[in-house]
């Protein structure tokens, strides 16, 4: 059986595999054109060609030398920023850039273990603030305040 | 002297007061930013670049110039009091400034690095407004086929000059690229990779593709490798003085760190970084007792500082001439520059001279204020050095948000942010080095109507490359980079260069 020598150049390799696959597969119904005159298909599909042929040496050569291992994937980090994240983008316009910067403060900060959630509520309530006094004052973005308006 | 005549325009229109501010703006957020440790200049400006949005495209990229210095020098204010590098560029500083640092010499060292900063950004200065003009006359010759060489040339450079594995950067290049090319088919006029999403059909937007690669992937990996808490070393404001040997010591050393970078910077493919790897090496070499090297050595702050400043002023050149980008981070100003309707080119010279000139001159002022600013100021960045970071990174994932709703208030973007953070966190996991990818995103589209253009000139025959002269010669440099990677011997001159730890 073949021994992967060097996980995290193995899955770079079969990333990149991936990503030049799924450019060819998506572009399919593109064009290519003649070297003469290109059509929409043709510089993709010659990246993505390009792509593969890393793609499969990345991943080849780290069935043979040595290399790094993967490192943990921790979860609950990016889970949280991203919730956090999309919990401000699609609540801003229903209630307000005070209310939606607080929520994301405080889903951010459960990204970490340990959370003093009164310090928390503390320091969201002054960064909330000072966004507002920067954002909306000083820069005058066009961004809703509260929920009614 | 018309380089005078120019220059005298440039400070005309840098030198409104409103113009000052923002670059005072720009120059203090940069190092605000840029001081936090793991913080090198790419997030730093990702970070900033929403807040130029509005301004108008003079003090706009006056106040992104002043970020990227800031950011730069806020960095090495960071090695030298706790050793942590921000950045690549900073790396050499951390290994002789912090251990001048540690036998008392800190503010010594940062005043050496601020001085030496200072003179390379002058000369740099000169260095742009001096090859300014001729090369955007060379620019005018300029076409398609030459284009397109040019840009191999610069991506192959990158790549090579880039640390890491060689491979890995290809390829983030050629991804960059393939994303660049979502959206519109400029001819015409069909749409690519849009899988039917509207907010698609122009383009991925700049804007959540380097906050989300930069920006929030950036926190992630704090959060998953939490800075370890050292505790700055101390500096009085009686310390800033170098001692009069130290001085004798510094100057050749920050001259030839100069001269180097302003070359470095010029080049496709280099920069800050390449420049500051090459000075410390080029400082050891000719040292008269290289035993010192490791152990606190002067010429290595004062090189590499001044190296990497040149080396960041006359980066600007080849886009402001060519419009070409020769690295990430002039991928980002270019990014920058297009948002605000500027295309960089030969063009800018010539249509909005006063954008030119009055963006080189702010870099002149943006220097100046680091030096007058920082020294004086270097009680409060240390203080910032002891916010915790679980104050920080909520701040920081706050604006990177804020950001990208002040450009578009489509929730839209809020998921092409949080994919390319995914995306950059998988890339992280892989060990790839997001950086050449932004490259590869703004030289897309450039290069795909570059090459389809050669071709229908050419009627289809690639030997369009080889019978122009100026492709030809570019083509043939980058035929020689790529021999260079493949010829084990450099390669081995390479690995050691990037790892001077």
């Amino acid at each position: 059986m073949l021994k992967v020598k060097s996980p995290q150049n193995f899955g770079a390799g079969v990333l990149f595999l991936l990503i030049g696959a799924a450019g060819i597969f998506f572009g399919r119904e593109l064009d290519f054109g003649s070297t003469r005159n290109m059509g929409p298909g043709y510089f993709p599909t010659v990246i993505c060609g390009l792509i593969i042929l890393i793609g499969a040496v990345v991943a080849f050569k780290a069935l043979s030398v040595e290399g790094p291992e993967m490192e943990r994937i921790h979860i609950r980090p990016i889970l949280m920023l991203m919730l956090a994240v999309a919990a401000f983008g699609f609540l801003i316009s229903q209630v307000g850039v005070v209310i939606s910067s607080i929520l994301l403060v405080i889903l951010a900060a459960y990204a970490r273990r340990d959370v003093n959630i009164l310090e928390t509520i503390i320091f969201a309530l002054a960064v909330s603030a000072f966004v507002v006094v920067i954002f909306v004052f000083a820069l005058g973005q066009p961004m809703p305040i509260w929920w009614n308006n | 002297m018309e380089v005078f005549d120019h220059l005298a325009t440039g400070f005309m229109a840098a030198a409104s007061l409103q113009n000052l501010m923002f670059c005072l703006i720009g120059v203090v957020l940069g190092t605000l930013i840029g001081v936090l440790p793991g913080i090198g200049p790419i997030p730093a400006l990702a970070i900033l670049l929403p807040i130029t949005f509005g301004l108008d495209p003079l003090s706009s990229l006056i106040m992104l110039a002043g970020i990227y210095y800031g950011a730069q020098y806020g960095g090495s204010t960071t090695s030298i009091l706790v050793n942590m590098p921000g950045e690549a560029s900073s790396v050499v500083t951390c290994i002789e400034g912090h251990q001048m640092a540690k036998k008392g010499r800190a503010g010594s060292a940062l005043a050496i690095a601020a001085l030496g900063s200072f003179f390379a950004g002058c000369v740099g200065t000169i260095f742009i407004a001096a090859f300014g003009p001729p090369l955007s006359a060379i620019a005018q010759q300029f076409n398609s086929p030459d284009y397109f060489a040019l840009m191999v040339l610069g991506l192959v450079m990158a790549v090579v000059l880039a640390h890491g594995s060689v491979l890995k950067a290809v390829a983030m290049v050629l991804i960059g690229l393939l994303l660049g090319l979502v959206g519109t088919d400029i001819n015409t006029g069909l749409t690519r990779y849009t899988f039917g999403i509207s907010g698609l059909w122009e383009g991925i937007d700049f804007l959540p593709l380097v906050l989300g690669l930069f920006g929030i992937v950036e926190v992630l990996r704090n959060l998953e490798n939490p800075p370890s808490e050292r505790s700055p070393i101390s500096t009085r404001m009686r310390d800033l003085w170098p001692t009069k040997q130290e001085f004798r010591e510094a100057w050749p050393a920050a001259l030839r760190g100069t001269g180097l970078g302003s070359i470095l910077g010029i080049l496709p493919g280099g920069g800050a970084v390449l420049a500051s790897f090459a000075s410390y090496t080029l400082e050891k070499k000719i040292s008269r007792n290289p035993e010192k090297f490791g152990k606190g050595a002067v010429e290595g702050v004062a090189g590499p500082e001044s190296a990497n400043n040149a080396a960041a002023q006359t980066s600007f050149i080849p886009l402001l001439t060519l419009g070409i980008p020769s690295n990430p981070i002039m991928a980002i100003m270019m990014g920058a520059m297009i948002i605000q309707g500027i295309q960089p080119g030969a063009a800018v010279m010539t249509a909005r001279p006063d954008l030119f000139w009055g963006m080189v001159a702010s870099m002149w002022i943006g220097n100046l204020m680091l030096v007058v600013i920082n020294l004086p100021m270097l009680g409060i960045w240390v203080k910032l050095l002891s916010v915790p970071y679980r104050f920080l990174y909520p701040a920081i994932l706050l604006f990177c948000t804020i950001g990208v709703y002040s450009t578009s208030t489509e929730p839209f973007m809020m998921v092409l942010m949080i994919i390319f953070t995914v995306f950059g966190y998988i890339l992280l996991k892989f060990g790839c080095e997001p950086a050449p990818l932004v490259l590869g995103f703004i030289l897309g589209p450039l290069m795909e109507e570059n090459l389809r253009r050669s071709m229908v000139i050419s009627r289809g025959d690639p030997m369009i490359f080889v019978d122009r002269p100026i492709s030809a010669v570019l083509l043939l440099a980058t035929l020689g980079m790529i021999a260079l990677i493949i010829f084990p011997q450099f390669r081995k001159t390479r690995e050691v260069a990037f790892q001077e730890e």
